[in-house]
């Protein structure tokens, strides 16, 4: 019971980290507060839906290309033009692109919600230590640890990771020692493609559906967790997504039945709470360092 | 002499913006059902976005939280004035300390007053907030802000109906009462922007230490034109439940709240007369979207669902890319001069322009 618990809880905190790492990750880098972050992870979604007779791993694949592309263009099309603009601008520009995504796809293929059927292998449940478990759970846990994991080896041991922290840190001083916005840039909204399109994947297995408005609550997951941990810097964000996520599960079975439907507001007045009292974060120290 | 020209001066820009509301209401007088509709909305949305303006365009700070004080605006309308036997019948769970409710009632002119204060009220509680934060801080907690009266008014629903309508709310909205508002609101954000809180205020936008610095109290003033202008949208929102009859808890949410930043970013959201235009302008084009998106313009053929707001987000990209500061930038809106050269206290806020746009592009570009 209690184990069930853990891998529950433990796998809901891997996928908010992994959604927060996501908006941290162009916070740091461009001081873009992605609002369109939700629509990229319905792009991966997307992709879910309409590969969902192929094989699990191949849907995955295509819902990180589709991703990656959305990104990529997003990106080019209204983030590269707004490069020098301030965060505020930059953060009603992606109000926009958000908006302007989720009507393309309210368009054209996603008038209305459809539903994906579960993949088989996903409802079994397995005998695990004496507990319980479904096979969602786990998969969810392994598939963003697995994530974590490589980010957190992309960030620490490559060059580009390097590149990526040093931008992250101070733009201006990174491009004058030779990293090349044009470089790091895009590569960040690859990243966040890649990210997405594996939190759209668990997302779709446990929601079993896909909707054009699906990526708001992600990513204001992504944004809460972002401010509890700190934005600037990606290991306490990806932190703060844990505890959210952890939290949450806590919540759920904790809060009494008629207060459940008002833990958003919650969660909302601790995140004014944390920006009024703790701007820099609840994990980070007094010297925001990014690494 | 010296001394008349000087107050027309000062007063040309909130009578000249009062003019083209006018024009506005006599365009819906004039027109048939559809447009006094257009136009009565668009009013609405003038008295909404001179509220932020009050606000966002003294401080300079964005707020992406203020459909929280239109909603509280209008919720306060329909419990004052929807008839208590309607109410008995829609509000059956009321919990005990709120039974009250049930039997209150006011006449709309004091319901509109109510819902004013009702907004002020939230104002004052959160005004602790802005006055604390700047820029993207502030920016995500009033966006939060908003995200929490949504979820309060949409999962209250003994009290709040939920995700169901406000039905029975009786129509008191004329056009003229809706331009009554507008026009007040637009002389008080004048006063207000003319007040020696506001100068203090818009000093703290161009220079955020230097203001600090030169002892003003920037927290206070930024709280002081935070709760003044929810009251002005508390406005709007009663005036808006006064007019539609019914409303929805989603009708106050993103969408809506996007639909204004366009207003308020297209216009400009330094400028008063920027705020208005652009509600004005966007109200119309709005309009023309939504005819195109039923086909009115392609023969006919309905265009898919998402096409008007497609076009909306695309134009408000632009203007970001293009025009960061909208149509008016820092400008008022001021009759174009006939005498070669100004008398030097002819128009203080055209010789605060040049000083004051400099600054603001040189913060834009750091």
């Amino acid at each position: 019971m209690i184990l069930e618990f853990l891998i529950s809880a433990v796998g809901l905190g891997a996928l908010y980290a992994l959604l927060t790492i996501g908006v941290a990750l162009l916070f740091g880098v461009l001081g873009l507060m992605n609002f369109a972050y939700g629509e990229i992870i319905l792009a991966g979604a997307f992709a879910m839906y309409l590969f969902r007779d192929q094989p699990w791993l191949v849907a995955l694949l295509m819902a990180i290309v589709f991703a990656v592309v959305v990104a990529l263009l997003s990106e080019r099309l209204a983030f590269h033009p707004l490069r020098n603009a301030d965060p505020v601008t930059l953060m009603i520009a992606s109000f926009a692109v958000s908006l302007a995504i989720q009507s393309l796809a309210r368009m054209t293929v996603l008038p209305r919600t459809r539903g994906v059927a579960p993949e088989d292998f996903l409802a079994h449940r397995v005998d695990l230590l004496g507990a319980d478990v479904s096979v969602l759970d786990l998969l969810t846990l392994a598939l963003c640890g697995t994530m974590l994991v490589a980010v957190a080896w992309m960030m620490g041991r490559t060059s580009l990771g390097i590149q990526l922290r040093a931008a992250a840190e101070d733009f201006q001083m990174a491009s004058s020692l030779g990293v090349r916005a044009n470089l790091v840039i895009p590569s960040a909204f690859v990243t966040v493609g890649v990210l997405a399109a594996v939190g759209s994947a668990v997302l779709v297995a446990r929601q079993g559906a896909v909707s054009a408005d699906m990526g708001l609550q992600p990513m204001l997951i992504g944004v809460v967790g972002a401010v509890l941990g700190g934005m600037s810097s990606l290991k306490g964000a990806a932190l703060g997504g844990f505890l959210l996520g952890a939290a949450t599960a806590l919540l759920e079975s904790l809060l009494p039945t008629d207060l459940i439907a008002f833990r958003d507001a919650f969660l909302f007045s601790a995140l004014i709470a944390v920006l009024v009292v703790r701007p820099q974060g609840l994990l980070s120290g007094a010297k925001v360092r990014v690494s | 002499m010296k001394k008349l020209g000087s107050v027309t001066g000062v007063l040309q820009t909130p009578v000249l913006l009062i003019a083209l509301v006018l024009l506005a209401a006599l365009v819906g007088v004039g027109g048939d059902v559809t447009v006094a509709r257009v136009a009565t909305l668009a009013i609405v949305s003038v008295v909404f976005v001179t509220g932020l303006s009050i606000f966002s365009g003294s401080s300079g700070v964005m707020s992406f939280g203020h459909v929280a004080f239109m909603a509280v605006g209008a919720y306060t309308t329909a419990y004052l004035t929807i008839p208590v036997n309607l109410k008995a019948a829609l509000f059956t769970n009321l919990p005990g300390w709120l039974s009250w409710l049930v039997d209150a009632h006011a006449s709309f002119l004091v319901a509109l007053l109510v819902s004013g204060v009702a907004a002020a009220v939230l104002g004052v509680v959160t005004s602790p907030i802005v006055a604390r934060l700047s820029g993207l801080q502030s920016g995500i907690a009033t966006l939060a802000l908003l995200l929490i009266v949504y979820n309060v008014l949409n999962s209250w629903t003994d009290v709040t109906r939920g995700s169901s309508s406000m039905i029975g709310i009786p129509r008191n909205t004329t056009i003229w009462l809706a331009f009554a508002v507008a026009a007040g609101s637009i002389a008080a954000a004048w006063a207000y922007r003319r007040s020696r809180s506001g100068l203090q205020l818009q000093a703290s936008r161009e220079d955020y230490w230097a203001a600090q610095a030169s002892g003003i109290a920037v927290g206070r003033h930024r709280a002081l034109s935070w709760i003044l202008s929810a009251f002005v949208c508390g406005l709007a929102g009663s005036l808006y439940a006064g007019y539609l009859t019914s409303f929805n808890v989603n009708s106050f949410f993103l969408t809506a709240t996007f639909a204004f930043i366009v207003m308020i970013v297209l216009g400009g959201y330094l400028s008063l007369s920027g705020a208005v235009i652009g509600a004005l302008v966007v109200s119309g084009l709005q309009e023309l979207l939504r005819r195109l998106q039923d086909g009115q313009f392609t023969g006919g053929s309905a265009l898919p669902a998402g096409v008007a707001d497609l076009i909306l987000a695309a134009v408000l990209l632009l203007t970001l890319i293009k025009a960061p500061l909208g149509l008016m930038g820092v400008r008022e809106l001021v009759l174009p001069r006939r005498r070669r050269r100004a008398a030097p206290d002819d128009d203080a806020t055209e010789a605060v322009t040049p000083a004051a746009e400099a600054p603001t592009q040189a913060a834009r570009g750091a």
